[in-house]
């Protein structure tokens, strides 16, 4: 691909976000590609570890107790993406703290660890201890939020779609990451996005990631019962790009918080996309499922 | 080393590679065998297997597990039934058409150990690669192996010669081959004799979940060990995307946990697996 005359980032060169310096502008999404520690044995021709260039790894989301998932299955295939419904599978915030956190410092893997919590006030406590653990770590650079999940204190509704509930989650993290990032990590399912990211921003977040997964259905002709156990999964991939590229644009026009782009970039062409709408990173989600070295070729392709 | 060989320890990194079509073509009525030549050879172990994608336009949005059938040099053979979508397209690669492969990826099936028992193999249609690949790397003379294949036009004969034995579902007219006609697993138990006065043997399974279910049931009844190579859906192949899990007893409670079937499988211990769960995704899903 030729760089387009207005490209002039170097998206494998540090930059301030926040209170942090981050490593770089390239990054893979949550649940994307676990929890960072999945590339170390992979190789390639051209590139010797799929985290060259990339600037953080954002974990897998990790809750309070660990979860066992949903029953399979659990992806569906479509021409142009996917439907998940992984029911955020994962170790709980103890392993994670114990067996994952060391590791990634270990292998010197740039991550920001995404929390999901069933409570506003779990994030606050949940963000002290994740500081507490983490605060010499060199690599771990802060924390996304994962509002896509229900709130069992307000009835089962998604955390995500109600600003005020967004502004209280961002509020309980806020104090805990003195000098680390917080991301807010935002619905589409709703009509505007820009008074979710004001209510972030006013609550002191240093970026919003847009957008999180589409919600999606698909029928199996043959039973003729939607094709996930679950009925409902998140829709992500390529198809959605556009959707995420709108939302980002409403963000940047009338909210003026940075922006973290994420929703069915691929390539090297898609990030650019993003980087022109204003966005300050982007984050490579289901290509990188598909593919180790996604956002590792998507970073050598824009340095070039 | 346990008596049952090495602990499964692949013996090279993964390789994301851009590969060619050599050679694609039907080995039996059904199956096809895909031979892609990659920039590097690849050591695998029987068992394990690759993750395949089509390049351009028809690009999947994910990648397909095949397990290995073969190497030779540079080369990597897959043996697949065009089913869906991504195996459809692909019986349609010429020699030249490019191919992204990702491999070695998985556990494989355990190296026979001076201590191991004789084998006893259970392989079915497609599920044969693994299991090829093992007796053909691992042979000894006690070691037994049956295919079953649906019919006589089904089998891949050039792949299981004598010593395999084979078994089909449907015998039509006269056979003019010695085929057992019955079940695969009915074929095991017509070689291995009556409980009382059979060898043991380690029993390695891969084919359609029944006859999975169906060697697990052979094993634990003799109290034989065995292994098992599930054919799970996969997203990602290489333990990020948790969508290809099975249920597998776990000494904590609940008493069960979702393994990662590309990363901890997809050869199982199959008293691990938990086989009142395992292919129940109705439970708790939709009316």
């Amino acid at each position: 691909m030729n760089r387009p005359g207005w490209w002039r980032l170097d998206p494998c060169a540090p930059f301030a976000l926040g209170p942090r310096t981050l490593p770089g502008r390239i990054w893979t999404a949550s649940g994307c590609f676990g929890y960072g520690l999945h590339g170390h044995d992979i190789a390639a021709p051209d590139l010797a570890t799929p985290y060259e260039g990339i600037g953080a790894v954002v974990t897998k989301t990790v809750t309070p107790q660990p979860r066992p998932g949903n029953p399979m299955p659990r992806l569906v295939e479509l021409p142009f993406g996917a439907i998940n419904s992984i029911g955020l599978e994962n170790v709980g915030f103890a392993a994670f703290l114990r067996d994952v956190l060391p590791e990634l410092e270990a292998r010197g893997v740039p991550n920001v660890v995404s929390l999901a919590a069933t409570r506003p006030a779990e994030f606050g406590t949940m963000a002290a201890r994740l500081y507490e653990v983490g605060r010499g770590l060199r690599h771990w650079h802060g924390v996304e939020l994962n509002l896509s999940c229900p709130n069992v204190a307000e009835g089962g509704h998604d955390f995500g779609s109600d600003p005020a509930t967004v502004a209280a989650c961002v509020a309980a993290a806020r104090p805990h990451l003195p000098d680390r990032i917080l991301v807010a990590k935002l619905t589409p399912n709703v009509a505007q996005i820009a008074p979710l990211a004001a209510a972030a921003a006013q609550a002191g977040c240093d970026a919003v990631a847009a957008i999180n997964t589409v919600v999606g259905l698909d029928v199996d002709t043959a039973s003729g019962r939607p094709v996930l156990p679950r009925r409902f999964g998140g829709y992500s991939g390529l198809a959605i790009q556009p959707i995420a590229l709108a939302k980002v644009d409403e963000i940047v026009r009338e909210v003026g918080v940075p922006v973290v782009g994420v929703g069915g970039i691929v390539d090297a062409r898609d990030a650019l996309k993003f980087f022109a709408l204003g966005c300050v990173a982007v984050q490579v989600g289901t290509a990188q499922m598909r593919d180790p070295f996604a956002a590792a070729r998507l970073a050598a392709e824009l340095r070039r | 080393m346990g008596p049952l060989g090495a602990a499964p320890r692949p013996p090279a990194a993964t390789w994301d590679l851009a590969g060619r079509v050599v050679a694609n073509g039907p080995v039996s009525q059904g199956l096809r065998v895909l031979d892609v030549e990659l920039p590097r050879a690849i050591d695998f172990l029987p068992g394990q297997f690759a993750m395949l994608n089509l390049t351009g336009p028809a690009r999947l949005v994910f990648r397909r597990p095949f397990s290995i059938l073969a190497t030779a040099g540079r080369t990597i053979s897959f043996l697949y039934r065009a089913i869906g979508r991504g195996t459809s397209l692909m019986a349609g690669l010429a020699p030249g058409a490019a191919v992204e492969c990702l491999a070695p990826l998985g556990q494989p099936f355990p190296a026979p150990a001076a201590a191991t028992p004789p084998v006893l193999i259970l392989a079915g249609g497609v599920g044969l690669p693994p299991l090829y690949a093992w007796f053909a790397r691992y042979r000894r003379p006690a070691d037994l192996a049956c295919f079953g294949g649906r019919d006589l036009d089904d089998v891949p004969w050039d792949l299981v010669p004598p010593p395999w034995q084979v078994s089909v579902d449907r015998l039509d007219g006269a056979a003019a081959r010695s085929v057992f006609h019955g079940l695969v697993t009915e074929l095991a138990l017509a070689c291995v004799g009556e409980p009382g006065d059979a060898t043991p043997r380690l029993v390695l399974a891969c084919g359609p979940t029944p006859l999975l279910r169906a060697a697990a049931r052979l094993a634990r009844e003799r109290g034989w060990p065995c292994r098992v190579s599930l054919e799970e859906h996969m997203g990602c192949g290489y333990g990020v995307c948790k969508g290809c899990v099975v249920p597998v007893r776990d000494p904590g409670p609940p008493g069960w946990r979702h393994a990662t079937s590309c990363t901890e499988g997809p050869v199982f211990d199959a008293a691990l697996i938990d086989w009142d769960r395992f292919g129940h995704a109705a439970a708790g899903g939709p009316a």
